[in-house]
């Protein structure tokens, strides 16, 4: 506590800096380090899902956006370990939506082929999707399979064109040019209001 | 320190709060600016990034925004944060209130489409019987409105048309060319069907941006006579007990919550519409007509249709074939004579040469990749901006226990779309599929859902100006009837709104009332 304070009060004197051995110059130098993101040393680590649940979604993704034109489908992109973390941290509502729908298609593909969503091949799991496609309205439909695969349609497409595999792959020169990988100007949070 | 009277105190910093400084510091009127949030810098708080590198993919943080459709993961951080400035609503009657509290507001972010209301909408109620006359009409406004279009640099095409006023541009549409096959198609079938196709109208400012912070408060800084103070939240106006009038505001020092009051002679409410309302209502002020809080309206948006050229389909498109927009303005109920099952009318904004959208196919996969393939580049798509009537049930009022970060009550928020608004966008989806139709394209897309109200980010009214002090709250000069050393000078004031983006007229209206207090406050009157 003692040491605590003694630190702050160093820090309110003009030479702080040179007293508390912090040169300074260093910092610019460790801001013009280069640096990786999580996502391209290491995997996420699915946590929201049940297993049966995840590995429907993991099918289900890869349907929806495979691999086309050179550029990764949703499987490459990790498309579906992105929405587990994603769904896992959004409102209650979305999460029901994604559970419902998913134990919906899993329980749909035991009955029609006796087996997981998950091992269902694209031609297998199409006459499961394709009655609840819905035509595009500004609110989502009423009916919760067709409002679940009307949103997982979307989000996917955003987990993969978004992801950091579809921009290396639309900044290689090899390979076909889709957009997405969306580059932005991105605001940091302004003076943002502290906590008391 | 000695207490400091300003001559004005103006509380917001957008284009009508900015407007009002501009105006009333060129006429050597000392001014204090409060504005509830900091000032960004563009250099500092911007940098490009891939959506990658953002926490959650460019999705945003999921329940962070849950009314600004507007809102994504790069512009997250710009957006009134909801839970510090909540605002309350019934669950079945959504509205989106979308604020910004940087200095300069919504003026840092806005798309820049710029129209003049016309006497179809300043004298609506003589043309159709519905609702109440603004107190000034298009002659009154004129002057002011060529002034703005100057400085916030305007351009567009003249017309001639009664409905749609010609402003003071300063050059023809930007970008300008000749016109693409595709659109020569639009505007042939349009024609047929009656409707007169423009350009679209637009600011260009300096360097496409035409805000308060670049066009507004520098002129007015230099003056000497403006002082500008961010973070600062104003809880409310303090009325002089003697004199029944404004001295001035309490505020809340953003970061440390620090009360303080600063004062004036006079007070200019430029704090966003709703906000304006908010801090009278919270006074307890400025209501004898009962009408504050009340007359809530915006434009609709949501209707979509869109189609698709056949011979620029499956990368056939060449050079001079289809894109360019074209901007319709309104056409229906213009003559009383030819009247429609809905009152008022609705303009189309038209894009051309497009890629469709993915969630327009229900369809996935090899499937969907194909269709858009064969529809890329060779889009048309168009909306509707369409005229909310003004009632007097749709109203915000203080919330009986809802307080925001500083302890200040909170508004309620109650509106709803009526018969009139869903008729208007079942009239504009059918126009539009008629309009493709006849020009020959294939109908991809046809959407009547009316957006919730809020969405266009263009409220209006709550505080609105007439003759009656009986039936409206302000006067003609966007003064109070009942307290006259108070103004409101953004959209609060308006009576109808049109199909028209509102800016425009609030800029004018900012300086035509901003004119008018420096003289009266010369006169001594105030
Ligand atoms: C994305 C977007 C696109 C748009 N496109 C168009 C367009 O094309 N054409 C058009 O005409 N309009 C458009 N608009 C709307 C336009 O931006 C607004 O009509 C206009 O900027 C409103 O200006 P204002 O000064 O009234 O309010 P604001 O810009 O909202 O400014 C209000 C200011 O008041 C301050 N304030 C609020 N409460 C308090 C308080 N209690 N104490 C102190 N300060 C306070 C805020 O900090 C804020 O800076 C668009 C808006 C957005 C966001």
């Amino acid at each position: 506590m003692r040491r605590r304070r003694f630190v702050t009060a160093l820090a309110a004197t003009p030479a702080a800096n040179a007293l508390l051995g912090q040169q300074p110059g260093r910092t610019d130098e460790a801001s013009k380090l280069t640096t990786i993101s999580p996502d391209a040393a290491a995997l996420a680590v699915p946590r929201f899902f049940s297993a049966a649940q995840l590995g429907a979604l993991k099918n289900l993704c890869q349907i929806l956006l495979p691999s086309m034109n050179g550029n990764p489908g949703a499987a490459e992109a990790g498309a579906a370990e992105f929405l587990d973390f994603l769904i896992g941290v959004s409102p209650l509502e979305r999460q029901t939506l994604y559970r419902k729908g998913l134990d919906t298609l899993e329980a749909d593909a035991k009955r029609k082929y006796s087996k997981p969503f998950a091992e269902l091949s694209a031609a297998e799991a199409d006459p499961l999707l394709k009655p609840h496609l819905a035509q595009w309205t500004f609110d989502p439909p009423k009916d919760p399979m067709k409002h679940f695969l009307t949103a997982i349609r979307a989000d996917v497409r955003t987990a993969t064109m978004n992801s950091r595999e579809w921009a290396s792959a639309a900044s290689s020169g090899s390979r076909r040019r889709r957009g997405g990988g969306g580059v932005g100007l991105y605001w940091h949070p302004v003076d943002p209001t502290r906590a008391l | 320190m000695a207490k400091k009277i300003y001559d004005v105190l103006i509380v917001g910093s957008g284009h009508s709060g900015g407007m009002a400084a501009h105006t009333l510091t060129e006429k050597g009127v000392s001014c204090l600016m409060l504005n509830a949030g900091p000032v960004a810098d563009f250099e500092k708080d911007r940098t490009t990034k891939a959506a990658h590198e953002l926490p959650y993919r460019g999705f945003g943080k999921p329940g962070e925004h849950p009314h600004i459709f507007q809102a994504n993961e790069f512009n997250a951080n710009t957006w009134v944060n909801e839970k510090e400035a909540p605002y309350s609503h019934d669950k079945d009657a959504p509205y989106n209130w979308v604020r910004v509290r940087l200095l300069g507001g919504r003026s840092l972010f806005w798309a820049r489409q710029s129209f003049r209301l016309s006497d179809y909408e300043f004298k609506a109620a003589d043309h159709d019987g519905f609702g109440d006359n603004w107190p000034i009409g298009l002659a009154d406004l004129d002057p002011f409105y060529s002034r703005v279009e100057a400085q916030f640099k305007v351009v567009g095409r003249k017309e001639g048309w009664k409905q749609f006023p010609d402003g003071n541009f300063v050059s023809g549409p930007a970008g300008a060319s000749a016109d693409s096959e595709c659109v020569k198609r639009l505007t042939a079938a349009a024609q047929k069907m009656g409707y007169g196709v423009s350009r679209m109208r637009a600011a260009m400012g300096d360097g496409g941006l035409a805000s308060s912070v670049n066009l507004c408060l520098p002129g007015a800084v230099e003056t000497g006579k403006l002082d500008i103070v961010p973070n600062a939240v104003v809880r409310e106006i303090k009325i002089d007990r003697n004199t029944g009038k404004a001295a001035g505001v309490c505020f809340v020092e953003r970061h440390s919550r620090r009360e303080m009051e600063a004062y004036a002679k006079v007070v200019v409410l430029a704090a966003g519409t709703l906000e304006s309302t908010r801090l009278l209502l919270n006074s307890g002020i400025c209501n004898s007509s009962g009408a504050l809080g009340r007359y809530l309206f915006d434009q609709q948006y949501g209707a979509t249709v869109v189609a698709a050229m056949p011979e620029a389909m499956n990368g056939k498109a060449r050079p001079g074939m289809i894109g360019g927009g074209v901007f319709i303005p309104r056409f229906q109920n213009l003559d009383q004579s030819r009247k429609l099952n809905f009152l008022r009318g609705y303009a189309m904004p038209m894009g051309t040469g497009s890629s469709p959208d993915a969630k327009y196919f229900p369809a996935y996969g090899a499937e969907l990749q194909k269709l858009l393939d064969t529809y890329a580049g060779a889009c048309i798509q168009g909306g509707i901006y369409g005229e909310v009537l003004p009632r007097k049930e749709n109203h915000v009022r203080i919330h009986k226990t809802g307080r925001d970060a500083w302890g200040i009550p909170t508004l309620h928020i109650e509106a709803r779309y009526s018969e009139n608004e869903r008729l208007m966008a079942q009239h504009a989806a059918d126009t539009m599929e008629e309009m493709y139709k006849s020009a020959g394209f294939e109908l991809l897309v046809k959407s009547t859902a009316v957006n919730p109200p809020g969405y266009s980010i263009h409220e209006l009214g709550t505080a609105r100006m007439g003759d009656n002090p009986k039936t409206s709250v302000l006067n003609r000069w966007n003064q109070s009837h009942d307290i006259k050393n108070i103004f409101v000078v953004d959209g609060a004031s308006f009576v109808t709104g049109g199909w028209q983006n509102p800016t425009m007229t609030i800029l004018a209206l900012s300086m035509r009332a901003s004119e008018y207090l420096a003289e009266q406050l010369k006169k001594g009157e105030l």
